[in-house]
């Protein structure tokens, strides 16, 4: 046990667990800071508790599904390993790495700017190991999903209901139990899943079908039927769909875009149109195409003349993703507020558009490098510079709106810089 | 041998500062000549493929010249004359075969070229028209090997393209190298020793990133490449 949490242990935070310090000194700067700035809000304890338990799970569960993890894995199960201790040692560690280095922020961000008290630091606690071992006993009982999404609808609404009830940690220590329970009976194979790749060919591929095996990525069959020239429209179509995770959240960002004209309307009507857009540029998984595909990184940069050929496909590709967001919140604007102009929708192409070229050329001068598994990747502060851009971008617009007017100019003027660039 | 296609002098690589993989490496390769690479595990022969092909920015040398005129390994013009055939590869893994091999010719400007005898020659019929992602290690290898043989580079580069191969695909490649004279050179590199005995014209031998020996055509047996190896290993 202790050996294959070595294993993932130095895999996650480094040979030297040198990761852990940093993070932890990291979180405690942030917390140090917000807490000096002396902004306080009031959050209730269900909330509060709530957050903590939907992120940690969320973490645990994109942790529990890296492929990065699975090629690990696969080397620890071709061994010969004791059930229970190589579940737990498994568990032990992604839920450290999880807690230590996700979790740890927002802990630090609710904690600086949140009144608490002493005591609630115990419920807090709790909730975080509570949704650590539940992720991981729903993780490995994913034939069940049903069971599993049932489970945690029921928990999540205890913890929103009864958040502040003094019995909450008890009752959620008892839900651990059971879910340690869980994990004792688990098998190790149940937390790795055969990837595409190798099903059909991996030594694991006799002992479950592919119907069996939960997969990241749909597992319907691509053979295409007949000739087709290569369009890189097509690769990221299939890219997209082939994420059930990028499908889910371009489907939330579409939900936002719904919901958010209510919001704004109420708050301050048309002049913060801009606003929503930028938050609409904040699909970033999809804007991270070379930094979570090495390989493809590393064709790209290999084959001639790709600055233009994949940069442009791939711009008017995010272009054309964030603009279907912006389409849908114009819609609803309309619908809900009414008084859409040509500027708002000319307003809409200009952040689709400038939000799409910045993420290429993130992509292409600083793709996101030495994460240790995708999880890393999917929360990396670099993700989130465009929509912060965006976001000062469209406070500048909602305070002086003849801004709008310039913008697209100086838009018109970098993409012609930077084509002659790629040319 | 023919005219100097590629010549590099004291080529130096690294990947940190604490340790050179390649030092005062310096090699000639001639225009349409086979040429393979053989050395112990760590010698430097992936490293010297991926400095060719532009991927490592960390190495210093003091003339590189293709055909004559120096040259950089990113530029445009040195892209468009070699093509590179990695040990393990999983990109464009959301194109087919058929795709890529279009793709890729479109990014070096050239006709697609009817590739059904190679198609054959590798027994990949059943495969081309699926996504790349969901094909074996050695389906996918031969995926690229057949775009390298399609496109036809001045320069092929080649790591270790026998892995993963089955035997009838490894004959059929063994051709396929021996036969590229035709179109340009081939440098490839490879830890067996047949592949290198069958296919090549020289060989050079790497130890610790630099060349220790080289076999010219006639010299080249397995037997003293065995020996150079072994000694390698002892010193």
């Amino acid at each position: 046990m202790k050996m294959t949490g070595k294993a993932f242990a130095k895999k996650l935070f480094g040979a030297g667990y040198e990761r852990l310090p940093r993070t932890l000194f990291a979180n405690l700067i942030l917390f140090w800071g917000l807490y000096n700035a002396g902004f306080r809000v009031q959050v209730a304890p269900s909330v509060r508790n709530l957050m903590i338990s939907a992120f940690t799970a969320g973490v645990m569960w994109q942790a529990l599904s890296s492929k990065d993890n699975a090629v690990e894995m696969r080397h620890m199960l071709m061994l010969p390993f004791r059930r229970p201790e190589y579940v737990f040692s498994y568990v032990t560690v992604l839920g450290a790495y999880t807690l230590l280095t996700k979790t740890g922020l927002l802990l630090a961000v609710l904690l600086a700017v949140s009144v608490w008290k002493p005591v609630e630091i115990i419920g807090i606690v709790v909730c975080m190991i509570h949704s650590v071992l539940m992720a991981a006993a729903v993780y490995s009982l994913r034939k069940y999903w049903y069971a599993g999404g049932l489970w945690a609808a029921a928990i999540a609404a205890v913890i929103l209901l009864f958040g502040s009830k003094p019995w909450l940690p008890l009752l959620l220590f008892v839900n651990g139990l059971f879910a340690v329970l869980l994990l004792w009976k688990a098998d190790g194979y149940d937390f790795y899943r055969e990837g595409l790749r190798t099903s059909g060919h991996g030594w694991l591929s006799g002992r479950r079908n592919k119907k069996e095996a939960y997969s990241w990525e749909n597992e319907k069959s691509h053979r295409a039927k007949r000739r087709r020239p290569a369009f890189l429209w097509r690769y990221f179509f299939r890219y997209l769909s082939c994420h059930k995770n990028y499908l889910l959240n371009t489907a939330v960002m579409w939900c936002v875009a719904l919901e958010l004209p209510y919001f704004l309307g109420e708050i301050a009507g048309l002049s913060v149109i801009a606003v929503g857009f930028a938050i609409l540029s904040l699909n970033t998984p999809i804007c991270i195409l070379l930094s979570c595909d090495r390989d493809l990184e590393q064709a790209v940069r290999f084959l001639p003349g790709q600055k233009k050929a994949f940069c442009i496909p791939y711009c008017l590709f995010l272009f054309l993703c964030n603009m279907a967001a912006d389409v849908i919140f114009l819609c609803s604007w309309q619908v809900q507020n009414g008084g859409v102009t040509g500027l708002a929708i000319a307003g809409a192409a200009f952040f689709a558009l400038q939000s799409a070229v910045l993420s290429v050329l993130l992509e292409w001068f600083y793709p996101v490098r030495n994460w240790k598994i995708e999880s890393d990747l999917w929360h990396h502060p670099r993700k989130y510079v465009v929509p912060v851009v965006m976001l000062l971008l469209a406070g500048a617009v909602s305070v002086w709106p003849a801004l709008l007017l310039v913008l697209p100019v100086l838009l018109t003027v970098e993409i012609i810089i930077l084509l002659s660039c790629f040319r | 041998m023919g005219e100097a296609l590629l010549t590099v002098e004291n080529l130096s690589a690294w990947y940190s500062d604490e340790k050179m993989v390649l030092s005062d490496f310096s090699f000639e390769l001639a225009e349409q000549e086979v040429a393979g690479l053989i050395g112990l595990n760590g010698a430097g022969k992936t490293t010297f493929l991926k400095v060719l092909s532009g991927l490592l920015p960390t190495f210093r040398s003091d003339n590189i010249r293709f055909c004559g005129s120096p040259v950089e390994f990113r530029k445009q013009d040195f892209k468009l004359c070699r093509y590179t055939v990695f040990a393990e590869d999983n990109s464009f893994s959301y194109f087919t075969f058929r795709e890529y091999l279009a793709y890729v010719c479109s990014a070096y400007g050239r006709a697609a070229s009817d590739v059904t005898e190679l198609i054959r020659g590798f027994h990949f019929e059943e495969y081309t028209d699926t996504l790349l992602k969901e094909l074996s290690t050695g389906n996918r290898k031969k995926a690229f090997l057949i775009t390298a043989f399609a496109l036809k580079p001045r320069l092929l580069l080649l790591d270790e393209p026998v892995n993963g191969l089955d035997f009838q695909s490894t004959e059929y490649l063994y051709r396929q190298i021996s036969g590229y004279k035709e179109h340009g050179t081939v440098l490839f590199s490879s830890h067996i020793l047949e592949s290198i005995t069958l296919t090549s014209d020289r060989v050079f031998v790497l130890e610790n990133g630099k060349i220790r020996q080289t076999f010219e055509r006639g010299q080249i047996n397995a037997a003293d490449i065995r020996e150079a190896l072994h000694d390698e290993n002892d010193g």
